[in-house]
C-alpha cells in the first residue's frame, strides 16, 4: 500500500468527488460512495493492499477535531 | 427389505436380525461405525472396497430421517467421483439432476449472476448432481450388502461408550435387548447431537446463530430450467433470499431466508409454507408439499476429531451454515480420508500414527467450511446499515459490472479441499479430478479404477521413474506415454499437465487421489521420505 500520493491531479480529483456528492442526500451519498469504493477497489485488484487499505482506513480517526 | 410409500416416494425398511453377539462374551471387531448417514455408510462402504470388516449401528430401520425429509440434496464433484470409485455413481446419474449452471436473481427475474462450473471440469462426473439424501444411502447400503465385508446391523442404538487407549467398549440396545462389543477402531458418524460423542463428554463449543430457513421439497409439473437459481432479494419472500434447486423425481426444493429469529414452528406450517410456494409458482399451478422444515443456524468443531481409538466424522465433528452444501459432501469426503488410513492400519503397512494425519487434514477443511460458510451469511444477512448498503452498491454495479457480479455470495459451492498442512503432506495435497484413461491398447479406464484397492499411485513420463517402484507392494504404477501396451494414451498432455508432471518428474497418489508428493526423480532417499510420511511398517519375512 502507498501512502505517498499517486494522485495526478489531487486537487481536481477532490473536487470531481465533491461535485458528484453535491445534491444528494446522505443516504445517497453512502450508496455513491459505497460504490465507488468496489469501482475503486476493482482497478487495485491486489487483495493484500487492499487489506492494508481496509486496515488504514479503519484505523484513522472519524475526525481530526 | 421391504418398500414402503412415504410421501409419495418408495422407501425401504431393513430388517432387524438378533446379533450373535448375544450369545457370546463381548466380541472385538476391527472397526464398528456408528450411524448410517451420508459419512458412515460412505465409510463402510469404502472399506467393503478395501475387504477390511466392520459393522455398522444404526438406530433406525431405513434411509434418511423422518420419512422423507430430504436434507443434503446437492452433491458436490468430489463426492460424485468417490462414489464412483465406490461403484454407485451410475445409479444416482440415472436417478438425479447433473446440473453447472446457477444464476443470481434480484427481484423477480433480473439475473445479476451467472456461472456455468461446467467449463473447465476435466472429470468425468458433472460439477454438481442433485438428488434426494436417502436415495444416496439407499444405494450405499445396497452396495455394502452386495460386497458383503462387513455387517449393518439395523435397531442398533448404543446405550454406552467406555473409551480405552486400545480400544472402546460398546453396549448397544437392541429390540432383543442389551449386549456388548468391543471396537479396536470406533468411527462415530452418528450426527450432530452425537450421544457418543455427548458419553464421551467431549465439547464441541456450539454456537446458534439468528439465521433462519424454511426448507420445502415440492413436486409439482411445471417446467423449470435444471439449473441452481437463488434470488439474494425475492419479491416473492418479502425481500428476501430464496434458492430453487431441482432434485430427482420431479420434486424441487425450495429455501427461504426467513426473518432473523423467526419462530421455527410457524415459519414451516404447511399452511404457511404453501401461501410462499404459490407466490413463487403462481396461483393456477397445483403443487404438493412433500416435506418441509425449518432450519436455525448451529455451527459447532470439535477440537480433535480422534480420542483415543475413537475417530469423529460428518455433523458429529462439525456442523456449519447451511450454503454451499457442505454438510453432506463433507461428511462424504471425511470417510473418503480415512477408508484408506484405516485399511494401511488395520493390515498392519501403517502404524496407527498415520491416522493424526486424519484430524490434521479434515479439521482445516471443516474451518475452511464454516468461513466460506460465514461470508455467505454475511452477504445473504448484513448486521448492520454500513453492511446494508455494500450489499446494495454490490448488487447495483452486478447489473453493469462483471468485477461486482463476482462479489453476488448466496453459496459457494463446496471443492474438494486440499491437505497441505498435515504431517502427511509434502506441501501438496490437492484433489485430482476423476479424467478418463484411455490405454495404448485401447482399453477404456478411469483414474478411480486405479484407487480402489488402497495403493499408492506412482504416475510419470518415465518409466525409469517407474521401474523403482514397480515390485513394490505399496504402488500401483501408471506410465504415461505409448512404449506400453498399459501405458496412458496422453497426445495433447493434458493429462501430465493435470497431474503436474513433466521431464520424468514423478507423482504419487493416495488412495483418495489427493497428491501425496511430486518428485522431480524417484531415488531411495524419495521412497524413504513417502514411506516415513505414511508412517509404513517394514514387513518381516514371515507372511
Amino acid at each position: 500500500m502507498k501512502t505517498s500520493s499517486q494522485l495526478e491531479k489531487p486537487d481536481q480529483f477532490y473536487d470531481e468527488l465533491a461535485h458528484a456528492h453535491q445534491d444528494l442526500d446522505r443516504q445517497a451519498s453512502e450508496a455513491l460512495n459505497a460504490r465507488l469504493v468496489f469501482i475503486l477497489a476493482n482497478q487495485i485488484g491486489n487483495q493484500k493492499v487492499l487489506s492494508e487499505c481496509i486496515a488504514l482506513a479503519a484505523r484513522v480517526p472519524e475526525s481530526a477535531a | 427389505m421391504i418398500e414402503e410409500n412415504v410421501s409419495g416416494y418408495q422407501l425401504p425398511r431393513f430388517e432387524y436380525r438378533r446379533p450373535a453377539d448375544f450369545d457370546q462374551t463381548a466380541q472385538r471387531y476391527p472397526v464398528v461405525i456408528v450411524g448410517g448417514g451420508l459419512a458412515g455408510l460412505t465409510l463402510a462402504a469404502d472399506l467393503s472396497t478395501r475387504g477390511i470388516a466392520f459393522v455398522l449401528l444404526d438406530e433406525d430401520n431405513t434411509v434418511g430421517v423422518k420419512g422423507a425429509s430430504s436434507r443434503g440434496i446437492v452433491y458436490a464433484q468430489k463426492s460424485l467421483e468417490i462414489f464412483d470409485r465406490l461403484g454407485i455413481y451410475d445409479k444416482i446419474a440415472e436417478k438425479g439432476v447433473a446440473w453447472s449452471v446457477g444464476k443470481s436473481l434480484v427481484g423477480e427475474k433480473d439475473i445479476i449472476y451467472e456461472f456455468d462450473a461446467a467449463k473447465d471440469s476435466q472429470s468425468c462426473q458433472p460439477p454438481f448432481l442433485n438428488i434426494q439424501q436417502f436415495y444416496i444411502e439407499w444405494f450405499l447400503v445396497d452396495r455394502i450388502n452386495e460386497l458383503n465385508v462387513g455387517e449393518i446391523r439395523w435397531m442398533n442404538r448404543v446405550k454406552d461408550v467406555i473409551a480405552d487407549e486400545t480400544h472402546t467398549l460398546l453396549e448397544v440396545e437392541t429390540p432383543d435387548g442389551s449386549y456388548w462389543l468391543e471396537a479396536e477402531w470406533l468411527v462415530d458418524c452418528s450426527g450432530l447431537a452425537s450421544g457418543v460423542r455427548e458419553k464421551l463428554g467431549l465439547e464441541t463449543f456450539p454456537e446458534k446463530g439468528t439465521e433462519r430457513w424454511c426448507i420445502s421439497d415440492i413436486r409439482f409439473k411445471k417446467e423449470m430450467p435444471l439449473e441452481r437459481w437463488t434470488w439474494v432479494e425475492s419479491p416473492v419472500n418479502d425481500g428476501r433470499a430464496v434458492w430453487q434447486h431441482p432434485m430427482a423425481d420431479g420434486v424441487w426444493r425450495i429455501d427461504f431466508q426467513m426473518k432473523l429469529d423467526s419462530d421455527v414452528e410457524y415459519i414451516s406450517r404447511p399452511d404457511v409454507c404453501e401461501e410462499r410456494v404459490k407466490k413463487l409458482l403462481g396461483n393456477d399451478e397445483p403443487f404438493e408439499l412433500v416435506w418441509v422444515g425449518p432450519w436455525a443456524s448451529r455451527t459447532h468443531l470439535l477440537d480433535d476429531f480422534r480420542h483415543h481409538r475413537v475417530l469423529f466424522a460428518g455433523d458429529s465433528a462439525h456442523v456449519f451454515p447451511p450454503l454451499g452444501a457442505r454438510g453432506g459432501n463433507s461428511g462424504i469426503q471425511d470417510a473418503d480420508n480415512l477408508g484408506w488410513k484405516l485399511a494401511l492400519v488395520l493390515r498392519g503397512l501403517a502404524s496407527e500414527s498415520l491416522l493424526q494425519s486424519y484430524s490434521q487434514e479434515r479439521r482445516p477443511a471443516a474451518i475452511h467450511n464454516t468461513d466460506l460458510a460465514t461470508r455467505s451469511v454475511r452477504f445473504l444477512s448484513p448486521q448492520s446499515d454500513g453492511q446494508r448498503v455494500l450489499r446494495n452498491a454490490v448488487i447495483a454495479l452486478a447489473k453493469n459490472c462483471e468485477f461486482a457480479q463476482t462479489m453476488i455470495n448466496t453459496g459457494r459451492l463446496s471443492t474438494a479441499f486440499s491437505y497441505q498442512g498435515s504431517d502427511l503432506s509434502m506441501d501438496e495435497g490437492e484433489s485430482i479430478p476423476n479424467f478418463s484413461i484411455l490405454l495404448t491398447n485401447g482399453q477404456q479406464q478411469k483414474l478411480v479404477d486405479y484407487a480402489v484397492d488402497g495403493q499408492l499411485i506412482a504416475i510419470s513420463t518415465s518409466r525409469e521413474a517407474l521401474n523403482q517402484l514397480a515390485n513394490n507392494a505399496l504402488f500401483k504404477v501408471l506410465h504415461i506415454g505409448q512404449t506400453d501396451p498399459d501405458s496412458i494414451v496422453d497426445t495433447d498432455g493434458k493429462i501430465a499437465e493435470t497431474l503436474g508432471v513433466k521431464d520424468g518428474s514423478i507423482v504419487i497418489l493416495r488412495p483418495d487421489l489427493h497428491v501425496l508428493a511430486r518428485f522431480k526423480q524417484m531415488d531411495s532417499a524419495a521412497l524413504n521420505e513417502i514411506k516415513r510420511r505414511i508412517n509404513y511398517v517394514e514387513q518381516g519375512e514371515l507372511q
